[in-house]
């Protein structure tokens, strides 16, 4: 086996993601650093004013912690509402399993303006959530859904919901029953068995599970975009907006760099939390 | 034991509803397709197959769908070939930084699509690709040769390697082992790969939005500039044709390679 066999295989791979994505990101960083005129478009020369403006201008501060606030609550949503799920479909023995488990990733699969419009039609002000609350006797009038922070933590809650599941689907597969029996022989309440022992063994699954669905909600553009209509802007939208209808690309390269930076950095930190785990069990 | 008891009954009522509401949208959409009215009204007011007859015979509609078949299969097709070598080589070949390569190639799909779809507006428009197919069947290969890569991996190590070990010694040139013992030793992963990727690609907004020429649009593009535009039943019908797609694409998925398995 010649030694270069393996790069000449990987060549093609490595050569598309430099030019269709290393290449391209790493442009967007001088292109952060030009002066902007309105109406006259990018100059020459040098300005980090794209960047101070991100960090000190309320409006921007809004957005950037509007999509943080949305990245931790819809987070704490998928993890309540999934677990038991995962609980289920990774402790169950019964043979609808696999076809609950794609019953899960059905909405993954589905398209995701699909999905989104789904929930236009429910959240709407005649729609059939709030016809549902008005018949309850719930509220008097119609509550607003769409465009504000309700109706961007349902929609996106849904959206990736799948997601926090199936990780950890995995993460309390990987968890050998014997350990629950075990604490239970020992006289362990059910309550205490999964509070001391299930639950702090599925803790890495927790917590990649929690990394991606943050991750993935403040990297959302189509959902917050449709949900939350132009006014209601998230960092994504705004992103979109200075590169398509205000054309300021430097700002738009700057809030890009902003997003990513927030996102690897995420990422990293989460990898170092799941070796340091590793490390002491 | 009814403690116990209890508690499974619990769990068992708190699956079922958290089901229903991942398939609640789903299911109002498909009811709204039918609906008479000509504005989006869930339970229907009557019954009706006009909205699906008003997007087939819209040819704006079905340029969309055209033009979005097209290039998931050419992006299929690319990233399978990609892919496969891809993986094949981080797992059967030497390579120094291997797990930094594995992570590279990942990279995209961990930047927000947003970011990817912006940097290849300004990329493209400096180098001209912009509203080519060529352009946007590489931006959308970049974030599905991941999803080959993961799915083929899976399967290539569930495969003894002296398999096709064996066939060189027996005589078998490289190539000519990898196609005929270890391709079809792995082809349940190369066709989740490929569904993987056709899905992935066929859906995307974040990226086409960006890179679509005047007179150019993919389907979810389409549904989603008109919804922006306002909300009516052709949308759900087209919706609905999705989801029946999608559907039938899943359970053949499943029963023909366990796709379950992939996810």
């Amino acid at each position: 086996m010649k030694p270069g066999s393996g790069w000449r295989l990987l060549a093609p791979a490595l050569l598309l993601l430099l030019i269709a994505f290393v290449v391209p990101v790493g442009m967007m960083v001088p292109t952060s650093l030009r002066p902007y005129v309105p109406l006259v478009g990018i100059t020459g020369g040098f300005t980090a004013r794209h960047y101070t403006r991100l960090v000190t201008d309320s409006y921007y501060l809004e957005i950037i912690g509007r999509t943080l606030a949305l990245g931790l609550t819809v987070t704490c949503a998928t993890l309540v509402i999934g677990y038991p799920v995962a609980f289920f479909l990774a402790r169950t023995r019964s043979r609808g399993r696999n076809w609950l488990t794609i019953l899960v990733v059905f909405p993954l699969m589905l398209n995701l303006v699909v999905r989104t419009f789904g929930w236009i039609a429910l959240l709407a002000q005649n729609g059939l959530v709030n016809q549902a609350l008005q018949a309850l006797g719930v509220v008097d009038g119609p509550v607003k859904l769409l465009f504000n922070f309700a109706g961007l933590l349902i929609g996106l809650t849904h959206i990736f919901l799948p997601f926090m599941v199936l990780v950890l689907i995995g993460a309390i597969q990987n968890i050998p029953r014997d350990v629950e029996d075990a604490a239970r022989v020992l006289g362990a309440s059910w309550g205490s068995a999964f509070l001391r022992v299930t639950l702090p063994l599925s803790a890495p699954g927790i917590l990649s599970g929690s990394i991606l669905v943050f991750v993935l909600t403040i990297s959302a553009l189509v959902t917050p975009r449709l949900l939350g209509g132009p006014t209601y802007q998230v960092m994504s939208t705004l992103i979109y907006d200075e590169f398509l209808s205000r054309l300021n690309w430097p700002a738009g390269s700057a809030q890009s760099l902003l997003l990513t930076a927030m996102v690897l950095a995420l990422v990293y930190l989460s990898g170092r939390l799941a070796r340091r785990a590793g490390a002491h069990a | 034991m009814t403690a116990a008891r209890v508690r499974a009954w619990l769990l068992r009522g708190w699956v079922a509803l958290v089901m229903g509401f991942l398939m609640l949208p789903v299911v109002v959409i498909a009811l709204a397709s039918f609906s008479r009215t000509s504005y989006l009204t869930v339970p229907p007011r009557g019954l009706t197959l006009r909205w699906f007859a008003a997007v087939l015979g819209d040819p704006e509609y079905v340029h969309a769908i055209v033009f979005s078949v097209v290039l998931a299969l050419v992006a299929t097709i690319g990233s399978l070939g990609a892919g496969v070598a891809a993986s094949f080589a981080l797992l059967r070949r030497r390579v120094a930084g291997g797990a930094g390569v594995a992570a590279l190639l990942n990279a995209p799909l961990v930047f927000p699509g947003v970011v990817v779809g912006v940097a290849l507006l300004q990329f493209y428009a400096m180098v001209h690709l912009n509203g080519t197919l060529a352009g946007l069947a590489l931006a959308h290969m970049v974030i599905t040769v991941p999803y080959v890569v993961r799915a083929v991996t899976a399967s290539l190590q569930g495969i003894d390697p002296e398999l096709e070990h064996a066939a060189r010694v027996l005589g078998a040139s490289g190539p000519v082992a990898f196609f005929t013992v270890t391709l079809p030793l792995i082809r349940p992963g190369v066709a989740a790969g490929a569904l993987f990727s056709f899905i992935v690609s066929f859906d995307n907004v974040p990226v086409s939005i960006f890179l679509l020429g005047a007179g150019q649009t993919t389907l979810p593009v389409k549904i989603f500039t008109a919804i922006e535009y306002g909300v009516d039943p052709s949308i759900a019908a087209v919706s609905t044709m999705l989801i029946v797609l999608t559907g039938v694409g899943l359970a053949v998925a499943e029963r023909w390679i366990g796709f379950h398995r992939f996810v």
